[in-house]
């Protein structure tokens, strides 16, 4: 079986997000999820001096380096608003679910913005991957 | 009635905001990957999360609580998030299609339940594991 190089980085993402969900819960055990989310961008800044691209950032495009920084904004929003939906009265075992479905926006977008296509196959596997987050986040 | 209670519902609507965040980050993720490697990728987006992180402080008066456990468990996730990331970085960094890495990025519950039930001796419900089915199926079909 030919395995293509995206799918090896993408299972190197499943493990660590994988034990990554395992420490959300430890840690939400002694602090609140907010303080969770405070310690979490600390644990990003360890790993920065080992990322530190120096004067080669400037070489890149100004759009790029937007996209980049907007990206980690989004996502830190992304964790605020799916906290303050659970503080508002959403129950775990619906918001947790409903939220996990953020592949859909993209899929919605891709063929728009990046012109990109997948096959009938590949359809059947994004649908079978989204009805298993549903299901193992309920 | 209960869909027009959901509607209403202000969790629904920071739900859906959680989403398109984070439907935008997988989009911007990508944008950014074409041209940049992920590493400068990875230092660019903790740059991005540092504003979130700030007003959370200050919406909490810089109160947070001593627990070293806890905090120790969440500095850890920050490291394995950050790696995770890198490498998400790297697999949109190959050219491979958008929609193929963030579904299967998205997968990653399923191991999260596979160590809940292994490491922290949780039972797995029969839901669980019609959903660890169809993970398994989507990673094949992924492969092919």
């Amino acid at each position: 079986m030919h395995m293509p190089p995206w799918f090896w980085f993408t299972v190197i993402t499943l493990v660590s997000w994988g034990i990554v969900g395992l420490l959300q819960k430890l840690s939400t055990n002694y602090i609140s999820a907010e303080s969770s989310l405070i310690w979490l961008v600390v644990g990003f800044m360890v790993l920065e001096p080992f990322f530190y691209p120096g004067a080669a950032v400037f070489h890149y495009s100004g759009w790029n380096i937007f996209w980049a920084l907007a990206s980690g904004a989004l996502n830190a929003l992304g964790a605020w608003a799916l906290f303050i939906a659970m503080k508002s009265g959403g129950k775990a075992s619906i918001v947790a679910p409903v939220t996990a479905l953020y592949p859909l926006v993209v899929i919605a977008m891709v063929p728009i913005i990046l012109h990109e296509s997948i096959s009938r196959l590949q359809i059947a596997g994004v649908i079978s991957a989204l009805i298993a987050v549903v299901l193992l986040s309920v | 009635m209960a869909l027009k209670e959901t509607i209403r519902a202000r969790w629904f609507w920071y739900s859906i905001l959680c989403i398109l965040c984070w439907g935008g980050w997988a989009m911007m993720s990508k944008l950014g990957s074409r041209e940049i490697p992920p590493e400068t990728m990875q230092f660019l987006f903790t740059i991005g999360t540092l504003p979130v992180a700030v007003m959370l402080l200050v919406a909490r008066r810089f109160r947070l609580e001593k627990s070293s456990k806890g905090i120790s468990f969440a500095i850890l996730n920050g490291v394995l998030s950050g790696i995770g990331g890198l490498t998400l970085f790297a697999a949109y960094h190959t050219g491979s299609n958008t929609a193929l890495v963030t579904s299967a990025s998205a997968l990653y519950p399923m191991v999260t339940v596979l160590l809940a039930v292994t490491i922290l001796r949780e039972h797995i419900r029969p839901i669980q594991i019609v959903g660890l089915l169809f993970a398994a199926a989507a990673i094949v079909i992924f492969s092919l």
